[in-house]
């Protein structure tokens, strides 16, 4: 079946990134003057402000920063209610948006803030594919 | 010692819009705005052909064109529900630098209407998001959608830091009910006004339905149409009027991101960096406070503003419901009006703070439009805090009576 939920129009500064993911890579922006990792992608660092932006393969690891079970979406995702989405805590710093897989969104009670987390992949089209994170 | 613009202008009306709520016909934001405007020209006996400052949240030039006004100062600061208060503080400083006299802070918004007409007569609003924006690439594909799918985020991060529990939060709504029951124009005022109207319990809080966890639907804020507007003006013409001046004692804005992907404290907002340059300006602190009036689009931005202002100790600020100081005959009340959460809420509700916080410092509260008395306070200082986006931009100001 087709995906049938928002796919992302990767732009000329996140480009990279897209192309990372469609090989199963977690890409990062990472500033050259103070090596620090930012995210979402820019074209200026926001820490040093230095436009010397380079681009990291990442460990794909994280942790939970926080998270809430939604229970009303609209689209192709009202077909998935209820479903749990979180921040994440990037091992190599900054936070990622995600839904988060490998957990039951009727028992929030048993998801834990700071728990492991790890980055995959779905094909959403030929040419995009979306990082979803997986509780380890 | 306040600061050189403490005082330097006075809010001498506020109004609202004929009908606010869940009009039976449909409104269109321009008739919201232009009621509204009409009935604080009215109340303070200023000609609306004397405004020469406009002050809207995006719409300024549309709402001066329809009036046919002309005006020296044109602010379109659109930042979310907190725009308002930041209107105050730019019309404050130009007033005092002398390049205008009257300044019009004006907002209409069909929140409610707006699902009649299928989105006509919103005056403009957002469009389609640009797909390539962070937030098309980054936090739409993920289900979110709206405000409460993303402040749910913030709640679970409290609860985790401090301890708290969302039946702590819910308290909030319970108060603010309490409010609302004495508000005729209060959408949750009684059965009357709504099925589901009227007192409410901590457990009728958390038995409402899930939206996005833990936020149950009485956490949130309602979805109604609202017009309102204020007069900003200088000392002189302020002490010529038939209504009373509410000072502007102090006034700060500040931010700490635009898209919640780039919210570094889940349980902080900036109005901690914004209250502390009203605070300065005023020459006053959290303990001059008489009463409250912080935007609550969720219980949990309420509590969470409570703790940036200073009002109570961080990881706290629920406390301030739960004991009971904020509600009625309490020490310290809180959104007298019935908040968004129970009297009214447009999409952006800075405004509706504003009208409440100059009708109780000017001693009009009550009048309502029905005269049903009870909501008035003695309160004499009012702390006022916006909060946009998605606990992204904050203005404070801190109102004095005369």
């Amino acid at each position: 079946m087709a995906y049938n939920k928002p796919i992302p129009d990767p732009d000329p500064t996140s480009q990279p990134f897209w192309d990372g993911a469609k090989e199963g890579k977690l890409m990062l922006p990472r500033c050259t003057n103070c090596n620090r990792v930012h995210w979402y992608p820019r074209i200026i660092c926001p820490h040093c402000h230095s436009m010397e932006i380079e681009w990291i393969e990442a460990s794909g690891t994280g942790r939970i920063h926080t998270f809430a079970v939604q229970h009303r979406a609209f689209g192709g995702w009202a077909e998935e209610v209820p479903f749990v989405t979180a921040y994440i805590d990037l091992t190599e710093g900054d936070r990622m948006f995600t839904v988060l897989r490998g957990v039951d969104p009727n028992r929030p009670e048993d998801i834990k803030i700071g728990a492991p987390v790890r980055v995959e992949f779905e094909p959403a089209s030929e040419d995009v594919h979306i990082p979803f994170w997986r509780a380890v | 010692m306040p600061g050189q613009l403490s005082k330097a202008a006075a809010i001498v009306g506020a109004a609202e819009a004929n009908e606010i709520g869940y009009p039976e016909t449909p409104r269109t934001s321009i008739r919201l705005h232009i009621e509204a405007i009409k009935n604080v020209s009215d109340q303070t006996g200023i000609p609306i052909s004397r405004i020469d400052g406009v002050f809207g949240a995006g719409v300024s030039s549309q709402i001066a064109e329809y009036l046919g006004l002309h005006p020296k100062y044109i602010d379109t600061t659109a930042v979310g529900g907190c725009s308002f208060e930041m209107h105050v503080h730019h019309a404050l400083a130009a007033i005092y630098a002398g390049i205008i006299d009257v300044a019009l802070v004006t907002h209409g918004q069909n929140g409610w209407s707006a699902r009649a007409t299928r989105g006509r007569g919103t005056g403009g609003g957002r469009g389609p998001a640009d797909p390539w924006s962070p937030e098309a690439q980054f936090a739409t594909p993920y289900g979110i959608s709206g405000a409460p799918s993303n402040y749910s985020h913030a709640m679970t991060r409290h609860n985790h830091r401090y301890g708290s529990t969302p039946e702590d939060f819910a308290h909030i709504a319970v108060v603010t009910r309490q409010w609302a029951t004495l508000n005729p124009r209060a959408i949750m005022h009684s059965k009357e006004t709504h099925p589901e109207g009227g007192p409410i319990t901590v457990q009728d809080v958390q038995d409402s339905r899930l939206v996005s966890w833990p936020l149950t639907l009485l956490h949130c804020c309602l979805v109604t149409d609202y017009g309102g507007a204020i007069l900003i003006t200088n000392p002189e013409i302020a002490r010529s009027l038939r209504t009373k001046p509410v000072w502007i004692a102090g006034a700060g804005e500040s931010m700490s991101h635009s898209n919640m992907l780039e919210m570094e404290d889940f349980t902080a907002t900036s109005a901690a960096a914004s209250a502390a340059a009203a605070y300065k300006m005023a020459g006053m602190g959290p303990d001059d406070m008489e009463m409250a009036m912080v935007y609550d689009s969720f219980t949990v931005t309420a509590g969470i503003t409570i703790e940036m202002l200073g009002l109570a100790p961080r990881g706290e600020g629920f406390t301030l419901w739960k004991d009971g100081h904020a509600a009625p005959g309490g020490r310290l009340p809180i959104n007298t009006n019935g908040g968004g959460l129970s009297f009214n809420h447009s999409g952006m509700y800075g405004m509706q703070l504003l009208v409440e916080a100059y009708r109780q410092l000017s001693g009009t509260a009550e009048d309502g439009v029905h005269g049903i008395a009870g909501k008035q306070t003695s309160a004499r200082s009012c702390v006022v805090n916006g909060t946009g986006g998605s606990l992204s931009t904050t203005g404070t100001l801190v109102l004095t009576a005369d």
